[in-house]
């Protein structure tokens, strides 16, 4: 047989050279595809569907009425305005602790308890493109989560959502351009996860109370220190929760602007327009996922230098 | 072969009046740990040695990866912060800031108690672990127990800096008048805390995967039940009933009673002395529990044949 010879033909004509190769764009959207339906039944294959919906609702829900009731026994029930920021904000925040957690259970998952990461490693699909696909799942289970604690709050907690005055188009998107930063600040914390041990599985929603305090989730960024509010605006979770807030809420309060922010002080305006949220949050998530990219690279490569991506640990 | 033999960790068979185990006995012995004919004290050196070698990787584990510094310690104080701001934004009392000061301090064991008590031993059977313990010529309450002291030396850590630096930051001012108290209701909720831990550990093994998805949905919602950030009195009988079964929820409001003796918006719950009795029942009942889950579920996995069947 000659050297030069196909692989194909060495093979006896089965094997498709092409997928060797790799078809750019048409592999990768294929390889999301599967890594998104792997994280599916990874996530919900291991129980019946009311079980799988009960898991799935019960942590949002929780999280939104520990916050209600801060501001109802503080406030009184009368803070109508307090509460609806702070339920929006609660509700969106499920979202978000999925999607940060997504690709760096996956890491802890695949490699420590399945071991089968270096499979998954040595698959035709990038690495980083099976981890977003797995986040993605994780992040579509915490919609439904948000969706549910959402119907929740209205049904229970009084929270009045007017659909005829929703921004609709400034919802479609803020959500399109907020889910790609959420990911990859999840894919930060996977590459964290490649170097740590097994006890990192809290490591991801330690860092979701961290982004708490800049995110302007449950109370105006104003409140902070100056520099702590400047931390905020580089922080696309700011900028997406400010923008389904006011896609939702068109009239209710801003977590960027207001009396004494950084914002105000420096534009003048009361609080950014829709136009200015959708570009800070195009931003700052473009600025996010490039800086994410790159740490994941690196990690990456440490962690095939150190052989740690089928190492299993204890404690 | 010693004067005093004893059988670790079996209750159940009747040695002969020597002490020796009857060739029969031997026979239907499968457990390894009644098979190993020791002294009483051989036994309690080995259970002893099984806690110290469990706790050692847990302890060592801290200092060979400092990672946790950042993801243990400062995060969860930024975390704690937050929730200080929406009381500050919300213009609430000061005494709210102690509140979840405290409980931001205090949740460090129950997250400890959850991922590395409850879900622990379904872990280790995942790694391929549990059937080495099983084989092991001691008790698998001392590995329980092992397991605990190392994860107390971990999140008294998180707690202690959590406390130290959010009092600093937000000046939050403690009115202790019972030290006493304080410390009797603090350990009191530590052991019953870890006796809750080890029966859940002992629990998760019937569940397989389910455990792991357990583990999660235990967190926010005991927050919310347990008046993580407000007293859990204003809950009304959600409030009543967390105080009656979960001990985070009775140690916290026992430490805050006593934190701020003078608060009126501390109400609804019982006195703190009433509450450490409490905790000493929970301490009681779910350290025994545990040891009967744990023999039971044993038992039961052993005739299963599913003591190393991994990943269901």
């Amino acid at each position: 047989m000659a050297v030069t010879e196909p692989l194909s033909a060495a093979v006896g004509g089965i094997g498709d050279p092409a997928r060797a190769e790799g078809r750019g764009l048409v592999d990768t959207l294929r390889h999301i595809r599967a890594a998104l339906l792997l994280g599916w039944r990874v996530e919900s294959n291991w129980a019946d569907p009311v079980l799988f919906a009960i898991y799935t609702v019960i942590r949002p829900v929780s999280s939104m009425l520990l916050l209600t009731v801060m501001v109802t026994i503080v406030g009184g029930s009368a803070d109508a305005t307090a509460r609806t920021f702070v339920i929006l904000g609660s509700a969106l925040w499920a979202m978000l602790v999925s999607g940060l957690a997504g690709p760096a259970w996956s890491v802890l998952e695949d490699r420590e308890r399945y071991r089968t990461l270096k499979y998954l490693y040595t698959s035709p699909a990038t690495f980083l493109v099976l981890l977003a696909g797995r986040g993605g799942a994780r992040l579509l289970t915490g919609a439904m989560g948000t969706l549910v604690a959402l119907l929740f709050a209205v049904v229970a907690l009084g929270l009045r959502i007017d659909p005829m005055a929703v921004d609709w188009p400034l919802l479609v998107v803020t959500m399109l351009l907020g889910l790609p930063p959420v990911l990859a600040l999840g894919i930060v914390l996977a590459a964290v996860c490649l170097q740590t041990r097994q006890e990192s599985w809290n490591y991801p929603d330690a860092f979701a109370g961290a982004m708490f305090l800049v995110s302007g989730v449950v109370f105006p960024l104003a409140i902070l220190p100056d520099w702590l509010e400047a931390v905020g605006l580089v922080n696309p979770i700011t900028w997406w929760v400010a923008g389904v807030r006011r896609a939702v809420l068109p009239d209710g309060p801003s977590s960027i602007g207001g009396t004494g922010s950084l914002w105000t002080a420096v534009t003048g305006t009361a609080a950014p327009d829709p136009l200015t949220l959708i570009g800070g949050l195009f931003l700052t998530g473009a600025m996010t996922t490039l800086v994410a990219t790159a740490l994941f690279r690196g990690s990456e490569r440490r962690a095939r230098d150190r052989g740690l991506l089928d190492r299993t640990t204890g404690s | 072969m010693s004067a005093e033999p004893a059988r670790a960790d079996s209750g159940t068979a009747d040695a002969t009046p020597t002490g020796q185990l009857t060739p029969a006995e031997r026979r239907l012995a499968a457990d390894p740990r009644i098979t190993a004919d020791w002294t009483r004290r051989q036994t309690a050196e080995t259970n002893l040695r099984a806690l110290a070698g469990r706790a050692y990787p847990r302890v060592r584990g801290m200092f060979r990866e400092p990672s946790w510094v950042i993801f243990e310690i400062l995060l969860p104080f930024l975390g704690t912060s937050a929730y200080v701001l929406v009381y500050r934004a919300l213009k609430a009392p000061e005494e709210y800031v102690g509140f979840v000061v405290l409980g931001g301090a205090l949740s460090a064991f129950w997250l400890n108690v959850v991922w590395s008590m409850a879900g622990q031993l379904y872990w280790e059977k995942s790694q391929g672990n549990l059937e080495l313990y099983f084989a092991a010529p001691m008790s698998l309450m001392a590995v329980l127990l092992g397991m605990a002291a190392g994860g107390l030396a971990m999140s008294s850590t998180r707690a202690a800096a959590v406390l130290v630096i959010s009092a600093s930051v937000f000046g939050v001012q403690f009115d202790v008048q019972q030290w006493w108290l304080v410390c009797v209701v603090f350990v009191l909720t530590l052991t019953a805390l870890y006796g809750l831990g080890m029966m859940m550990a002992s629990l998760f093994l019937l569940w397989g995967r389910e455990a792991w998805h357990l583990t999660n949905v235990m967190v926010e919602p005991v927050y919310f039940v347990s008046g993580l950030n407000f007293p859990v009195g204003r809950l009304g009988a959600i409030g009543v009933a967390a105080i009656a079964f979960i001990p985070f929820a009775v140690g916290l409001d026992a430490m805050r009673q006593l934190a701020f003796p003078h608060s009126d918006l501390l109400v609804g719950t019982p006195p703190p002395e009433i509450e450490a009795l409490i905790l000493v029942a929970m301490t009681v009942v779910f350290t025994g529990a545990a040891r009967w889950c744990m023999t039971t579920i044993e038992r039961m996995a052993r005739s299963r044949g599913s003591l190393s069947i991994r990943w269901q």
